[in-house]
């Protein structure tokens, strides 16, 4: 499904990947897990198109999408829920909904049955239910965090990228979202997630790689990775 | 109190042209962190362009006033898109901090040239599509082609309001505005958007030029003063608030008929940049300025 190649970025001057390989088949969920600074939000960043690679390939179903610009790879079916959220915090709860689906409304990308989807995202976080009509801004940071999911799910994607999800949420909220992720993974959503949580990440996923300094550490079947006493004393100790 | 009266409604459709001009300044603003400071230009452009059509001029009119308006508005739309694809876009790929300055002031410059050879240096009267009989409202009297500046005005600045509330090409608009990577992310076209927003800007420059010409002189130079004061509206009134350049509009606008009318005409367009000055000092993000509050 998705396929990174030997894949380099810099930002500037500063190069900060160094070859990056990984893959995610159809249905899978994988996780990219590191300390911070590793390059796992490049890499995102990378596969999303909001920068440009400087080198290796990205492709999507075997066709190239390195290199393009974001717009054009949402409508290949790539939804990236970024780091920070990034919900449109001037507009309603709807309508960063509604946006989601740009390229579904706009004939970008087959149109389905938007309103449908909208209702199944309410459906699946409840709270933003609640919250349709309000001002995106208002939310707290866990709902924009949920907003951010839904917001990306409304691609009805080919691949999901989630950029730390759990980031700066409560324990509880952490909880919701990690069972949110699996939910997703149930109904057959393919997804990449980055995640600071590695033991929980490696929890729910299916295939795990670790990344340290701009390239890929180790790899493995998830069950594995949580069994490597290397991954076992870098990322999984100290209580995480 | 008539001629209070007088003065104020006079002040508020001149305030109402700076308005729309304004409201152009800031769609540009929004979505690309730049201006088109040839704005004035757009507006003599659509000027010159339907007097073409509609004036007494090379044979004219060919077609009625309301007919001209559409033509007027396509014309400033492609005029708009051209500035922001040969002046804007090497400078916001470049990520030029001023040569969008200087490329659209030059652009600026060029187009006027251009209406000189084109219509000639001598300003030329607009045939009024409404009677010139002024109406009396208490006492004060007001030109239709008045009434007709403030209706058009707010009927322009509420269709594009409706336009980025309901549809969803005015969503991604916003959602540009508010975080240009976070709606590349949601397949939204953000340079496509930008040029469109050049283009809505003109157009509606376009728009205030065919509404203030009946009432004024057309020519070349009729642009320059009109963009330089609306964009000083554009600042007092905030560059991010709809309502702010309404208010900011009307307060210029008024403030020059009264100085003119209680001091002396050589004064008009002091007090406008006295209001200027003291908001830039008191508070210099607009009167109805606003930052966004982002949460972490």
């Amino acid at each position: 499904m998705l396929e990174v190649k030997n894949l380099t970025a810099a930002y500037g001057q500063v190069s900060v990947l160094h070859g990056v390989s990984l893959k995610v088949e159809k249905g899978q969920l994988v996780t990219l897990i590191g300390s911070n600074g590793a390059g796992k939000t490049t890499t995102m960043r990378a596969i999303s198109g909001m920068i440009s690679p400087t080198g290796g390939e990205i492709l999507l179903e075997g066709k190239s999408i390195g290199g393009l610009a974001s717009h054009q790879i949402s409508k290949l079916g790539v939804a990236h829920s970024p780091e920070g959220r990034r919900v449109f915090p001037t507009q309603s709860v709807k309508d960063n909904l509604l946006l989601g689906a740009f390229s579904r409304l706009t004939f970008g990308r087959e149109r389905g049955d938007v309103e449908g989807d909208l209702d199944r995202a309410l459906d699946l976080f409840p709270r933003l239910r609640e919250r349709k009509d309000q001002l995106a801004g208002t939310l707290s940071g866990g709902e924009q965090q949920m907003l951010a999911m839904a917001r990306a799910l409304m691609l009805k994607p080919e691949v999901l990228l989630l950029d730390e999800p759990s980031m700066g949420l409560a324990p509880i909220l952490v909880e919701e979202v990690f069972h949110i992720i699996k939910r997703l993974k149930q109904e057959g959503v393919t997804m990449l997630l980055v995640e600071q949580f590695a033991a929980a990440a490696l929890g729910v996923a299916d295939y795990g790689y670790v990344m340290e300094n701009g390239r890929i550490a180790v790899e493995g079947p998830a069950a594995q990775l949580q069994n490597d006493p290397k991954v076992k004393e870098a990322y999984l100790g100290g209580g995480h | 109190m008539a001629i209070l009266l007088q003065l104020l409604l006079s002040g508020v459709a001149l305030g109402m042209i700076y308005a729309v001009i304004a409201f152009g300044y800031q769609s540009t603003f929004a979505t690309s962190g730049t201006l088109n400071f040839g704005q004035g230009e757009a507006l003599m452009l659509g000027a010159m362009v339907g007097l073409s059509m509609a004036g007494n001029v090379a044979g004219g009119p060919y077609i009625n006033y309301w007919a001209m308006i559409p033509i007027v508005l396509i014309f400033g739309a492609l005029q708009g898109a051209v500035v922001e694809r040969i002046g804007v876009r090497p400078a916001i790929k470049t990520k030029s901090e001023f040569g969008w300055i200087m490329s659209t002031i030059a652009l600026g410059i060029i187009f006027r040239n251009v209406a000189e050879n084109v219509w000639g240096r001598d300003d030329m009267p607009f045939p009024s599509p409404l009677p010139t009989d002024p109406l009396h409202i208490f006492g004060a009297s007001v030109l239709p082609m008045e009434l007709l500046v403030v209706v058009g005005a707010i009927v322009m600045m509420v269709g594009v309001e409706i336009f980025n509330r309901r549809s969803i090409y005015g969503k991604a608009v916003v959602a540009t505005s508010t975080d240009r990577d976070a709606a590349g992310l949601m397949g939204i076209n953000t340079g496509l958007v930008i040029t469109f927003s050049y283009a809505l800007s003109s157009a509606t420059a376009a728009f205030a030029g065919v509404l203030i010409a009946p009432i004024t002189l057309t020519g070349a130079s009729m642009g320059a003063v009109l963009g330089l004061k609306a964009f000083a509206v554009a600042i007092i009134g905030g560059l991010n608030s709809g309502l702010g350049v309404i208010v900011g509009g009307i307060l210029l606008g008024v403030a020059e008929t009264t100085t003119g009318f209680y001091i002396s005409t050589g004064y008009k367009d002091v007090p406008g940049l006295i209001l200027l000055l003291l908001v830039l000092s008191v508070k210099p993000a607009g009167l109805f300025g606003k930052s966004v509050i982002k949460k972490v």
